[in-house]
């Protein structure tokens, strides 16, 4: 049982931001915790709601073979109760718990250890689990957590994993902010993961949800072979086998280690008291003992040195994707290559990445309206944290005859354009504001903003999302042609040709 | 003493009413009171030249401006043989360009300023929706009502669209989910415009004349309301509109019938192959009306059963229990001046299909005769009450919500009156409406999955799928055709 250790926060640490940019001004206010979590807030009068944000500096790539997927079940678990929260009597909870732990440790070890498990111990143990699991359900209180969020007013309520965070969301009513400080500080101490082995069922059947999308496993595997050393390699969702095998000492590990204040930034934005949520943030967060300090991941993706091709067929639409590796987030090429998704592919896209399939793309222009040789065709950029992407996509007009190589020729003599004579004057002021729109338009949305400046704040903090726009304010023509020149060659792309075809 | 202690009790009760003090349960907290009134649709009513009525509301907090004309037509006014009208239509609106600009140029143009115009068409409204930095409001306002008001549909961009539309229908038996709620519709309304789909004729049969006529026909000044908001003066706006819908005229609308009768399909089990390995399953008949004065009886009904999150029935049983899905529930649909439809729904690996519809119909059977406890009302009743300002964040959500309102007929003081209909709602009118609107007798069961395995079921539900009724065997139908495919 970890310590409840009260930090009081004597000297509170308030910095006001405010930086300029495309002539709004983005306010964001700062308090950092002397366990080091960080407080950011927007305030956003108008209607007496408040976005409550959390996320945390972990996801999939903070995993390794054999725990994949967990960053993402560990979400999962951080429903399944605490030792206030979700149980009647702690005591005799947590003592039936114990004992199911012990009885599925030596299922696991029988099942996946052996290579000839004795399936009739497996069945008498999984029994006693059953009567156990039975037992428990007398001193569980259901989603207890969802209920008391429910039932004042949250809404939002989600959580999510992705490869670089994870975040834990709900909007409250104004006047009901120290509800998320409790409930989530709670969680954050006294998680306690009950329920583990039916929610990793829910989370198999979430899988096979997504293994269920037609073309989900060559995008898998597509995936798997572009990132070959870097932990993007593996979904977020995980392996199966991973899975299976995974327990819940793995997850306490993982929660011990990142789930920590100095790994944390909790964000709000609405109406509210900026000086009552600090001192509601000290008195709730404030209360958490600081953890080590976390290493950034160590491996990168090492140089290809060779193009890579990949074949599929499935029960997909017959199409085509070219992938490039290309430098992470904050690197000075990142804008160029931004601009170069918003114009090649335009339409759709975001911030940051750009792109998309939209009509005025060249892409589309080309391929699409003129010479009709695709339905879509789109390109997109993803900097990502540690290592880059970027990508083509494109599905053929299989009515006329067209086949995917044929429009890997015509993305290659686009990008030769590109390369040899870059963008027009036009197409690099067009994408200018778009992005510079595109931020203002973000502005207007709570959920959207609390999104952005949090995860944002994570890695290279929140003002790098200014810093940004400035940087790509900047960015010529020479640009273009020398970002496209050095990432756009064979040796450091991958392209995936799937086919159309009865199968999985 | 004895008035001391009593007297730091009261203080710490203070404290903790004050947020002074540190809770360890949610039920310790005491929160300040909170007073929210939903804005009045009328103080933002405008109306136009030419009988053109608007929703406004003056925004300065971001330099945007934002507007959304609501017209009232959509796919439902198709004929059969034109079926896939509205996607053609909702493309060429404006890829089609305008007597006075072309298509490309005008998609070119709004990129430049970095702004956004879509058009979508829906079912019986549609909607074209442009968003500028106000200081583009003057030449975004001008291309925005030249889009809606002079559409000219040229041969080119139709032609490239019916195309690409065609070659799309390759898609439309891939994804399980598509196919489940398309052939559950199917089922539950028979044959008519709500489940006519298009195919590679009907795509080709739709001519700029027919999308020049149904635009002539529907898109009329009193046949739009316009929702906007954002940095600009309301009177400047209006002298702008007036003078961009000057000479904007029409006829007054004739709208076709909608479907009246729907069969009452055979209950059962309705099962279509897919080589996957879960079964998608949708079980229920038809809804009701969203005019139907139990619709918030049946809100709250539902949120209970299975529209609550983790709060409702079905996914506490079927998720949190069992651990036999991610994604479950139920949920009443609605359409505007016509029935919805009412579906539990889970997907659930091959071997768990039958236990799970036999636990989601336990449920069913279950908020029919047995009334819900206190708490179940509280959470319920609680929640619609307690988030009801949500809808309220964006000024331009709030005026289309107003601008729907007028169109769909519903009474311009429904969001004044919600709160009080949601706590009109008592365990004997949940129990009531439960039994009026849930059928576990008269429901199909629709299955999109494996058969073998589904059938075979697993340790805790033997199968065969009988036991849930006759099983009908669907085939699906080629997009292309339209035709059955007999072997698949």
């Amino acid at each position: 049982m970890k310590k409840r250790i009260v930090i009081c926060v004597a000297a509170a640490f308030v910095l006001v931001a405010l930086a300029q940019a495309a002539g709004v001004t983005l306010d964001v206010k700062e308090h950092v915790l002397k366990n080091g979590m960080k407080i950011l807030m927007i305030p956003k009068p108008g209607v007496p709601r408040v976005v409550c944000h959390i996320y945390f500096k972990v996801g999939s790539i903070n995993e390794r073979p054999g725990i994949t997927g967990s960053a993402h079940v560990h979400e999962h678990l951080m429903f399944k109760g605490t030792e206030v929260m979700g149980v009647t009597d702690y005591a005799k909870d947590s003592e039936i718990d114990r004992q199911i732990d012990a009885l599925m440790d030596q299922i696991y070890r029988e099942k996946y250890w052996k290579t000839d498990g004795d399936a009739a111990k497996i069945a008498a143990w999984q029994k006693e689990v059953d009567e156990l699991v039975k037992a428990e359900k007398a001193f569980i209180i259901k989603d207890d957590l969802w209920t008391q969020y429910m039932k004042n007013g949250g809404t939002g309520l989600n959580a999510s994993t992705s490869q670089e965070t994870t975040g834990y969301y709900v909007t409250l009513p104004s006047n009901k902010i120290e509800l998320q400080m409790l409930l989530e500080s709670d969680r954050l101490m006294n998680a306690r993961f009950r329920e583990f082995y039916s929610e990793k069922d829910v989370i198999m059947e979430e899988r096979r949800l997504s293994e269920n999308q037609p073309g989900y496993f060559f995008g898998e595997q597509v995936d798997a072979a572009f990132y070959t050393a870097s932990p993007y390699h593996w979904d977020v969702i995980g392996w199966m086998d991973d899975l299976k095998r995974m327990t819940k000492e793995d997850l306490v590990d993982f929660h011990n280690r990142y789930y920590v204040p100095n790994n944390a930034v909790a964000i709000y934005v609405g109406e509210f008291d900026p000086a009552a949520v600090i001192a509601m943030a000290d008195k709730y967060f404030g209360r958490i003992p600081k953890g080590p300090d976390l290493e950034p991941i160590r491996t990168g993706e090492p140089p290809q040195y060779s193009e890579k091709r990949l074949y599929g067929e499935g029960p997909a639409a017959t199409s085509l994707r070219m992938m490039f590796h290309t430098p992470p987030d904050g690197h000075p090429d990142t804008p160029a290559l931004a601009i170069l998704a918003s114009t090649l592919g335009s339409g759709g896209g975001g911030f940051r990445g750009g792109g998309g399939g939209g009509g005025t793309g060249r892409l589309y222009k080309t391929l699409v309206r003129d010479k009709q040789l695709a339905v879509s065709a789109s390109a997109s950029g993803r900097p990502q944290w540690y290592v880059g992407a970027f990508q083509f996509n494109a599905t053929p007009r299989v009515d006329k005859g067209v086949k995917p190589e044929d429009l890997e020729k015509e993305i290659w003599a686009e990008i030769d354009k590109v390369k040899k004579d870059g963008l027009t004057e036009e197409e690099i002021q067009k994408a200018k504001n778009r992005n510079e729109a595109t931020f203002i338009r973000s502005l207007g949305s709570a959920s959207g903003l609390a999104g952005r400046v949090g995860r944002a704040d994570l890695q290279r903090g929140w003002r790098a999302i200014l810093s940004d726009l400035e940087d790509l304010k900047k960015i010529t023509n020479d640009d273009i042609k020398r970002v496209a020149a050095k990432y756009f060659v064979k040796d450091n792309s991958l392209t995936a040709i799937y086919t159309r075809k009865s199968g999985r | 003493m004895k008035k001391i202690v009593t007297a730091i009790l009261a203080l710490a009760f203070v404290c903790v009413g004050l947020g002074l003090g540190q809770a360890r349960h949610p039920s310790e907290l005491k929160y300040p009171s909170l007073k929210y009134d939903p804005p009045d649709p009328k103080a933002f009513r405008a109306e136009y030249a030419g009988g053109l009525r608007a929703y406004v509301q003056e925004d300065r907090s971001l330099p945007l401006f934002n507007i959304t004309a609501i017209v009232s037509c959509g796919g439902l006014y198709a004929p059969k043989v034109k079926s896939g009208l509205d996607t053609v239509l909702g493309d060429q609106l404006i890829k089609g360009g305008t007597k006075t600009r072309d298509g490309a140029a005008i998609e070119e143009r709004i990129d430049f300023l970095g702004g956004s115009l879509n058009f979508n068409v829906g079912e019986r409204t549609s909607t074209l929706s442009l968003s500028v930095l106000s200081k583009d409001l003057d030449e975004g306002l001008a291309i925005f009502f030249d889009v809606l008001m002079n559409p000219e549909f040229r041969e080119d961009p139709l032609k490239l669209a019916k195309a690409r539309f065609v070659e799309q229908l390759r898609q439309a038996n891939d994804q399980p989910n598509g196919v489940l709620s398309r052939e559950y519709e199917k089922l539950l309304y028979g044959d008519n415009a709500l489940t006519w789909r298009p195919t590679k004729a009907t795509y080709e049969g739709i001519t700029a004349a027919d999308l020049k006529a149904f635009h002539a026909k529907y898109f009329s000044p009193k046949n739009v309301i316009l929702a906007v908001s954002g940095d600009f003066a309301k009177a400047d706006l209006k002298t702008k509109v007036n003078k961009l819908v000057a000479g904007w005229k029409g006829k007054a609308v004739a709208f076709p019938a909608l479907p009246k009768a729907f069969p009452a399909p055979e209950p059962g089990v309705y099962f279509i192959q897919k080589a996957i390995n879960q079964g998608y399953i949708s079980l229920g008949h038809l809804g009701l009306d969203d005019t139907n004065p139990d619709y918030f009886a049946v809100q709250v009904m539902n949120f209970i059963l299975g529209g609550g999150s983790f709060t409702s029935r079905i996914t506490t049983k079927v998720r949190s229990d069992e651990g036999l899905s991610y994604n479950q529930g139920s949920r009443f649909t609605y359409r505007w001046g016509l029935p919805g439809t009412f579906a539990g729904y889970v997907q659930t690996k091959s071997s768990t299909v039958g236990y799970a519809i036999s636990l989601i119909l336990n449920e069913f059977n279950r908020i029919r005769k047995e009334p819900v406890s206190d708490a179940e009302m509280e959470t319920a009743v609680n929640y619609y009450l307690e988030s009801f300002a949500d809808g309220f964040q964006s000024s331009l959500a709030t005026m289309s919500s107003f601008a729907n309102l007028e169109m769909t007929g519903k009474p311009m003081d429904y969001y004044k009156t919600y709160r009080s209909k949601i706590q009109a709602v008592n365990k004997a009118r949940v129990q009531e409406v439960a039994a009026r609107y849930i059928h576990p007798d008269t429901a199909v069961i629709m299955i999109v999955g494996d058969f073998e395995p589904c059938n075979k079921g697993g340790d805790k539900w033997s199968g065969a799928l009988d036991k849930l009724g006759k099983v009908h065997r669907i085939n699906l139908t080629d997009p292309m055709t339209g035709e059955e495919i007999k072997n698949p």
